[in-house]
């Protein structure tokens, strides 16, 4: 007892008086101080980003089937949409995973991306124009009729001009073998007056001409890559709290539609200009960049200026009438083009950036359609089916929802949300409408239905005919224009208006299934335990965490822990090295202390235990002062939050602010591994000083 | 002194040789040394620095051992034992006092004379108090008890080394040069400290010195030179052989 308390003493006193050991304990302070920040930071951030991401889409766990060639990536792998075999009944896997206690719910759910065009404003304005000719041949023409038709005709006959025009202004550009002499031509006669004066003789001839000549010409329409998850909606929105609708309203239930992610509907649906003007404002306020200092917002400032047309386009010529009115008045102008109204009026400088906003939306906003997509449209969506056929639906879109707190996350923001039943059939399986409906095309037609136990059979077998049949091979039956007509556009209206039962859309096809637990605590043991209990059950299934399931955004913190841990892991070796150095340098200062001792009888072993006493001490006085200062950052921290400066932040930090909290983990750990440190870097000291021979002592120094 | 001389030697030393091997050459400190010490003898070894003195204390004080002969303390051969039991011969049987007194810097003079107490781990926390403090009385130091060793001047320093050798109550102390880094007024103090200590308790006495007036307080003065004995005097033909020595200079 005496003996410990006296090289506590020692090694006490010794701390404060030797520079060497203010040095080793400023390296073990700041070690401390760097994991117990670094790994709470790291902590909180991960498991911020487990909220976003369980509560997002994952959920707890998620299955999927065991023959899938990929591993299940939530959020998009790395080549792409991962290759997932899929469960054939989602009705059958359901029960046996709500068998398990832990288990809350049960969510069906499928992945997959397509392109989707927004439509060419031509294009539109065409169709709509269409409409209005169709209308007047089956109910005959009535004065506000006349009044939309001469309106739409003479929107269609601006866009011709501002065609004309932009044509013109490229030529300066182009040399004459880009400019195809077919183009000019239809171009020129869509401009003269005698086309419009005969438009009305044969207005569908007239219009054929528009559509297939000079609609091609405007390459307006984009082509929008869009990912979506499909899932029964009612079940969906009630397991994932964090959702909440914006615009419109939920999908009803059983029925077939879309709710848009509001990122998405914001960022890839929205004009062009009014984004911009959105994204300069927001970068402003938030961020305090500037226009004249900023690259970025002088870019978006310089597109503004330049590209006009997705506004000119859009105005038909009462419209464009009443911009110019507003812009001049705003402008204090008198200049008769809006294309040059336009441009001046979005030259935005910091001064006047603010003003020209809030005009913006007050004046020009409410003659312009906003966004591509309204609530209630109808989105065609084109996507390849898994046997590779293109198969194309139309879905309608009922509002925009987003994830609390993820507003911003681009991340969390792509996931659009489809009904099951779509995107099944998206994904190239037959719903049971389907397959009755075939029936029945199969019975008129004579042809014979062959399933796909016997289809080889029925296809190369003796008795084969050439019955090529459609259960086969889906996606051509789906895709072929064969039930045009009356039965295909009475289906359509059909399946718009149908409302599935909840049996319907659980008992069929999904990809995957999201799992929401009561206790997250025991997710690795229910995990294991779902694996058994399915495997049991004949389904061969894979359950994977939220982590796995996330792909690599689930080992982005990972990673980024092992980054910090390879950085501590690096500074320690450094600090291994300076305290080895230092505590030599120390033990040869005091050689004739320890040789004193030894001649005076204490033992190596007393020698070893004062050397790594008062190491351990230094790493415990420090260690604790680098535990405090890092505590006291983090609790400072955990109050005011760390603000997530760009977009891409708010999924880690599921949210705008990320309130980190420390766990006594993180103490834990930081203590061991300067614990640790500190001992192993003394080793070779402290066996160096129980080498000091007692004749040392003997030396004289002065 | 006779019944001290009937006793068994407490040093005994025969035919001893040290050498020291610096690089490729080999320099005899000692050439064959013989020695025996009594208990409660207080003997001087005198000689030219370079005579071999240290050595000899070195090896008495078992923190060397020879190159050949037998060096042995308290009946025991230094060259049977092993490090550990050197290391124990030495906290149980010999006090050390050093030319430049060797204090643990950062201990009170209290926990320095403790400290070997400490090591021989035989006595409790009161029975440490009291012995610590006895001796601390005994070399005049009992309100300095607190004190940290730079706040003493060097003689009180070398007193405090007196204390901490005399503490383990040991047989045998061992003494290099106690007095070169003090005055020699407060030489003769921790001398005469020295002695007293040795009248009193019995304790067996071994310092080296060049000192003469030193040398007078010993009851017998081994003269070292060139790594041999020269003789063993009584202090005063030690006396008588000094002078004729400083008159042949």
């Amino acid at each position: 007892m005496g003996q410990l308390r006296l090289l506590m003493q020692v090694a006490f006193r010794n701390l404060f008086t030797s520079k060497i050991n203010i040095l080793i304990g400023g390296i073990i302070f700041f070690g401390t101080l760097l994991v117990v920040v670094g790994g709470a930071l790291l902590d909180s951030m991960d498991s911020a980003m487990s909220r976003s991401i369980i509560g997002s889409v994952a959920g707890h766990l998620q299955v999927y089937s065991d023959d899938s060639k990929d591993e299940l990536s939530l959020y998009g792998g790395m080549s792409g949409e991962p290759d997932l075999a899929v469960l054939d009944d989602f009705s059958r896997i359901k029960p046996v995973l709500e068998k398990h206690p832990n288990v809350k719910t049960v969510v069906p759910m499928g992945t997959s991306g397509a392109l989707i065009t927004s439509g060419n404003t031509v294009d539109l304005t065409l169709a709509r124009l269409r409409d209005l000719y169709k209308k007047r041949a089956e109910e005959g023409e009535s004065p506000a009729l006349r009044a939309n038709l001469d309106s739409v005709k003479s929107h269609v006959r601006q866009m011709v001009s501002l065609m004309e025009e932009q044509r013109n202004k490229s030529r300066e550009l182009l040399s004459s073998a880009a400019v195809d002499p077919l183009e000019v031509e239809a171009l020129a006669r869509a401009r003269t007056d005698a086309f419009w004066d005969t438009f009305e003789q044969d207005p569908f001839a007239s219009l054929e001409f528009l559509e297939n000549r000079i609609a091609p010409q405007l390459p307006d329409g984009d082509l929008l890559d869009m990912r979506y998850v499909g899932t029964d909606l009612d079940s969906f929105q009630r397991t994932f709290d964090r959702m909440e609708i914006v615009d419109g309203q939920p999908v009803p239930q059983g029925k077939r539609g879309m709710l848009l992610s509001k990122f998405y509907y914001e960022n890839f649906l929205k004009l062009k200009t009014a984004l911009r003007l959105d994204n300069i404002k927001q970068e402003r306020d938030l961020n305090q960049k500037r226009i004249d200092t900023d690259p970025q917002l002088q870019r978006w400032v310089k597109e503004n200026q330049t590209q006009p047309r997705e506004i000119l386009f859009q105005l038909d010529p009462i419209k464009t009438g009443q911009a110019v009115e507003r812009l001049q008045k705003v402008l204090g102008s008198k200049e008769a083009s809006l294309e040059k109204l336009l441009s001046e009026f979005l030259t935005t400088t910091d001064d006047n950036f603010d003003t020209r906003y809030q005009q913006f939306y007050a004046e020009l906003a409410p003659l312009l359609e906003l966004y591509r997509m309204r609530m209630g449209d109808n989105l065609t969506i084109t996507a390849f089916t898994r046997t590779g056929y293109v198969q194309s639906i139309n879905v309608k879109i009922y509002g925009t929802y987003q994830f609390k707190g993820l507003e911003k996350s681009a991340m969390a923001g792509v996931i659009n949300l489809m009904d099951l039943m779509s995107f099944r059939e998206l994904y190239g399986y037959l719903s049971p409408d389907r397959k009755a409906e075939i029936a029945e095309l199969q019975k008129n037609s004579g042809l014979k239905a062959v399933d796909r136990a016997n289809a080889e059979e029925a296809l190369f077998g003796e008795e084969s005919g050439n019955t090529l049949v459609a259960e086969a091979t889906p996606g051509l039956i789906e895709d072929s224009k064969a039930f045009e007509g009356a039965l295909g556009s009475l289906r359509r209206d059909d399946l718009a208006s149908r409302v599935y039962s909840q049996q319907e859309i659980e008992q069929g096809v999904a990809l995957s299934a999201a799992i929401i637990l009561k206790d997250p605590e025991q997710l690795q043991q229910t995990m294991e335990e779902l694996k058994q209990a399915s495997t049991a059950a004949g389904l061969k299934l894979r359950v994977v965490s939220w982590q796995q399931a996330a792909g690599l955004i689930g080992q982005f913190v990972l990673m980024a822990k092992l980054v910090l841990y390879f950085a501590v892991f690096i500074i320690f070796i450094v600090a291994l090295v300076i305290i080895n150095n230092a505590m030599m340098m120390a033990t040869l200062q005091r050689v004739r202390e320890v040789g004193t001792m030894r001649a005076i009888g204490a033992q190596r072993s007393f020698i070893l235990s004062m050397v790594l006493v008062e190491t351990v001490l230094l790493g415990f006085v420090f260690g604790v002062g680098g535990a405090l200062l890092g505590s006291g950052i983090m609790s400072a921290l955990g109050s005011a939050g760390i603000p997530a400066g760009n977009e891409a932040l708010y999924f880690f930090f599921s949210g705008p602010r990320l309130y980190p909290t420390l766990s006594a983990g993180n103490l834990i750990a930081a203590f061991v591994i300067v614990l640790l440190v500190s001992a192993i870097s003394t080793l070779y000291p402290a066996f160096l000083a129980t080498r000091v021979s007692p004749l040392q002592a003997m030396q004289t120094d002065e | 002194m006779n019944a001290a001389v009937a006793q068994s030697p407490i040093v005994s030393i025969t035919n001893v040789t040290k050498d020291y091997t610096l690089g490729k050459v080999v320099v005899p400190a000692l050439r064959g040394v013989d020695l025996q010490v009594h208990p409660g003898e207080f003997i001087s070894i005198a000689g030219p620095s370079g005579s071999g003195k240290t050595t000899l204390l070195n090896l008495i004080g078992c923190v060397d051992t020879a190159t050949s002969g037998v060096v042995s303390v308290a009946g025991q051969d230094t060259k049977q034992l092993t490090e550990r039991q050197l290391t124990h011969l030495r906290l149980h049987t010999i006090g050390f006092i050093f030319q430049s007194f060797n204090l643990v810097s950062v201990l009170s003079v209290f926990q320095n004379v403790e400290f070997p107490l400490l090591l021989q781990r035989k006595l409790d926390k009161n029975q440490r108090k009291e012995r610590v403090n006895q001796l601390l009385e005994q070399v005049g130091l009992a309100h300095h008890a607190k004190h940290r060793p730079n706040e003493l001047s060097g003689g009180q320093r070398q007193r405090v080394a007196v204390a901490r050798a005399l503490v383990t109550r040991p047989q045998l102390v061992l003494a290099d040069e106690p007095t070169a880094n003090l005055d020699s007024v407060t030489g003769q103090h921790i001398i005469d400290l020295m002695k007293e200590l040795n009248q009193k308790e019995g304790t067996t006495f071994i310092f080296s010195t060049h000192d003469a007036k030193v040398m007078n307080h010993a009851n017998a003065v081994v003269r070292l030179a060139d790594g041999k004995i020269l003789d063993r005097l009584t202090p005063s033909e030690a006396k008588r052989a000094l002078a004729v020595g400083a008159e042949g200079h």
